[in-house]
């Protein structure tokens, strides 16, 4: 089982649709998935028309009391199934502090469904905080949707430094960023996107575009290739996904 | 892991009519609707069995393209919507993708071999909550094999993970609109039962033709077979009842097993003839109900004929609590038929005909020539007609002559049954008299019981307004009582032709003559 998060610690840079766009594409390559969705947000839960319950919470879940397993529901998609949040995920980084070796707590929840799945997408909040220092630990790869402006650029090179700070922490972690929400009519954006690959040509070279398509997941409530197949962006995360798994 | 539940459908009506009360009445969302033909395909050593998965190839029958999809417990696993139009014979014809690389795994470089094949019907519906997510999904599925064996509509239910108790909500609502049993098996085991009795039954009937020196067991089977085709052929039609000629036939296809096995003493083995004696039975009684009804709705129109022209207009009425009648009869008799009980024994019947073990030293007289067994049988039935038909008189209680009637159809069944082994002159010399005798026994029992229905069926006109289709109706029962009075009282002169010297000679004489050199 490989457990990829996607990450970023900035917000508004297209997390949640490459978590549930790839997770629907490796779905449908017939591997196992699970979406966990971290976020208090819970926009993954409602791109996949999950109710924003957990029963029992993910305090439980986190504290060990409930089954990862039990909070499972499974997506209208075959081979696609999501660990579902709800508001009170806004206290993960309480309940992580609380716990005991607070770090490997999501990576000891995954262990328990190692068996089941293929692909774990690990659905992130934005911020740098322990509920990230967990994700690191328990995943294989962060995958970082980069908008090419300044900003994200900036926050792009904040993860990197703090991954070659902690070694520790970070171990095996293959950081695969790459660009999303790209609008090629921008001359900033090809810009940026080439001084970022001159400096960083660790990047990937798929990259996801600015895409009404993509924005319109909020109205049909699934992923792009369940509405759009063949368009663009579902392409795009074809795309991504099969560069993706080169580098795995 | 969520589990598949599975019901056989016993309700009334057809793939359409159950389709409309799931999606009208029950408000699940048809996915999907296919028509065409399925095989499951398996390893020579049974791997994909073995690991409790499935893998099915899918030809449509109109357009669309050939899929394969590998499952387990109803949880699609791997799905190609778009494959060759031939099923795959090896792991290498397995689509080159990621997702197959598990099951090409599995199969291991070996060879894949078709299973039962069926041509279906399959709908897949989902069951949707608020937010309008998929909590359970729905596959109603109606086959038939290739050899025309039509296996029960059969429903799954399979609750998503996570949506245990929506789908338990669901199957309580499904078991208040939908006439269901619980079932074990799924349709590729009824399938691969359905096909293989089929089968064996369809190849030993090809080339067994009757002749006098064949063994009893054998001539006994050949001719169950051939029933049991005719009943096969008009099974579908007796389910839809477009046509009271399908109910018909049908039903003399049983009658004439039940005559079969019913004269199979010490030739079919006892404990097999006792079971499908006492199924066939069963299978007669619960139609019998809509083909008095169809009787009815086919000999209404000239009873009411035979009213004065002022009385016909009448009885129009009526016509209408016929066909609701019928249409409830029918509706409790297809229950019936697609019954798991007529589904078993349907399967074990097809299974003991195709069995050779079942016909081998079966009887004290299976290994006897079958002429001397059945001209026996003959002799003795033909006997028993004879006296109790010389016992008939004008006060003779009207069950008496019921009586006679089953005697007189057990004679002519094993004559029409066996007829390839008789003299054809002395077998046609015997039948035409008898045949009337039936008629005019037909005719009696026929009107009766159709008056007595008919006044049954007159208490729905009773509470209406309009005294005037009671009245009529009352002449329509006379018209019966007429018709019986006359079948009854040219009895006598019916029977008196069969119990003619010549006619009973001509039993003597139904072993062919051996032709002189």
């Amino acid at each position: 089982m490989k457990v990829l998060a996607t990450y970023n610690i900035k917000g508004g840079v297209g997390k949640t649709a490459t978590a549930v766009n790839l997770a629907h594409v490796a779905a449908a390559h017939g591997n196992r998935v699970l979406v966990w969705d971290l976020d208090p947000q819970g926009a993954a839960t409602f791109y996949f028309r999950v109710k924003p319950k957990v029963k029992g919470g993910g305090k439980a879940i986190v504290r060990g009391s409930l089954e990862l397993g039990d909070a499972i529901k499974a997506t209208d998609f075959d081979n696609l199934d999501l660990v579902p949040a709800d508001f009170s995920y806004r206290h993960l980084d309480l309940w992580l502090d609380d716990a005991k070796k607070p770090l490997v707590r999501i990576r000891s929840a995954l262990r328990q469904v190692s068996e089941e799945y293929d692909y774990v997408f690990l659905d992130c909040p934005p911020s740098i905080s322990l509920t990230s220092e967990s994700v690191f630990r328990a995943a294989d790869a962060l995958l970082v949707p980069t908008i090419p402006t300044t900003l994200s650029l900036r926050t792009y090179e904040q993860l990197d430094r703090f991954v070659e700070e902690n070694p520790d922490m970070v171990r095996e972690l293959k950081i695969l960023g790459f660009f999303s929400m790209v609008d090629r009519h921008k001359r900033l954006h090809r810009r940026f996107m080439n001084d970022l690959r001159t400096a960083h040509p660790e990047l990937l070279e798929a990259t996801i575009p600015n895409s009404t398509d993509i924005e319109r997941m909020g109205v049909h409530r699934e992923p792009v290739g369940a509405y759009g197949k063949g368009s663009k962006p579902a392409r795009a995360y074809e795309a991504l996904w099969s560069e993706i798994q080169t580098r795995l | 892991m969520s589990k598949v539940r599975r019901y056989e459908v016993t309700a009334a009506g057809d793939f359409a009519s159950v389709l409309v009360v799931l999606t009208d009445h029950l408000g699940l969302r048809l996915l999907n609707l296919d028509e065409g033909q399925r095989s499951w395909l398996d390893t020579p050593t049974g791997t994909l069995e073995q690991a409790k998965t499935t893998l099915e190839f899918r030809l449509p029958s109109g357009e669309g393209t050939p899929s394969l999809t590998w499952a387990a417990e109803g949880r699609v696993l791997v799905y190609d919507p778009c494959v060759s139009s031939t099923p795959p014979v090896q792991s290498s014809d397995l689509p080159d993708s990621a997702a197959f690389a598990r099951l090409t795994a599995l199969v291991d470089g070996g060879q894949l071999v078709a299973g039962p094949t069926v041509n279906s019907q399959i709908a897949v519906l989902a069951c949707l909550d608020d937010e309008e997510k998929t909590t359970a999904r729905i596959i109603f599925d109606r086959s038939e094999t290739l050899d025309g064996v039509t296996l029960p509509m059969m429903l799954e239910v399979l609750p998503l993970r996570g949506y245990e108790d929506e789908a338990s909500e669901l199957e309580k609502k499904l078991k208040r609109s939908v006439a269901l049993s619980a079932s074990a098996t799924p349709i590729r085991e009824l399938a691969k039962q359905g096909a293989s009795a089929g089968r064996a039954a369809g190849i030993e009937n090809d080339g067994t033709a009757l002749v006098s020196t064949m063994s009893a067991a054998r001539s006994w089977r050949a001719v169950l077979q051939t029933l049991n085709d005719s009943m096969v052929q008009s099974f579908s039609g007796v389910l839809s009842g477009n046509d009271p000629e399908d109910l018909h036939a049908f039903r003399v296809a049983v009658r004439r097993i039940r005559t079969i096995l019913q004269d199979g003493d010490d030739v079919i083995d006892p404990e097999s003839r006792d079971r499908f004696r006492h199924e066939y039975r069963w299978l007669g009684d619960v139609t019998t109900p809509t083909r008095d009804a169809d009787v009815h709705l086919i000999e209404f129109p000239e009873l009411v004929a035979m009213l004065p022209p002022e009385r016909r207009e009448e009885l129009v009425s009526f016509n209408a609590v016929l066909l609701r009648h019928r249409a409830d009869c029918h509706a409790a008799m297809a229950v019936e038929l697609r019954s798991m009980r007529r589904a078993e024994f349907g399967t074990a019947w097809l299974s003991f005909l195709a069995d050779d073990d079942a016909w081998t030293g079966c009887g004290d007289l299976a290994d006897e020539p079958v002429l001397r067994i059945v001209l026996r049988r003959i002799e003795k039935a033909n006997r028993q007609l004879v006296k109790n038909g010389r016992k008939i008189s004008k006060k003779s209680p009207a069950i008496a002559l019921h009586e006679l009637r089953k005697e007189g159809k057990r004679l002519r069944y094993l004559l029409e049954c066996f007829a390839p082994l008789f003299d054809e002159k002395a077998l046609a010399t015997i039948l035409r008299p008898l045949r009337d005798v039936q008629d005019v026994l037909g005719e009696f029992q026929d009107t009766e019981v159709q008056a007595n229905a008919l006044l049954e069926l007159a208490g729905e006109l009773a509470s209406a307004d309009d005294h005037s289709a009671p009245m009529a109706l009352s002449g329509v029962i006379e018209q019966l009582g007429v018709r019986g009075a006359d079948a009854r009282a040219s009895f006598a002169k019916t029977f008196g032709s069969f119990d003619d010297r010549k006619v009973q000679r001509a039993f003597d004489q139904l072993e062919p003559r051996k032709k002189k050199r």
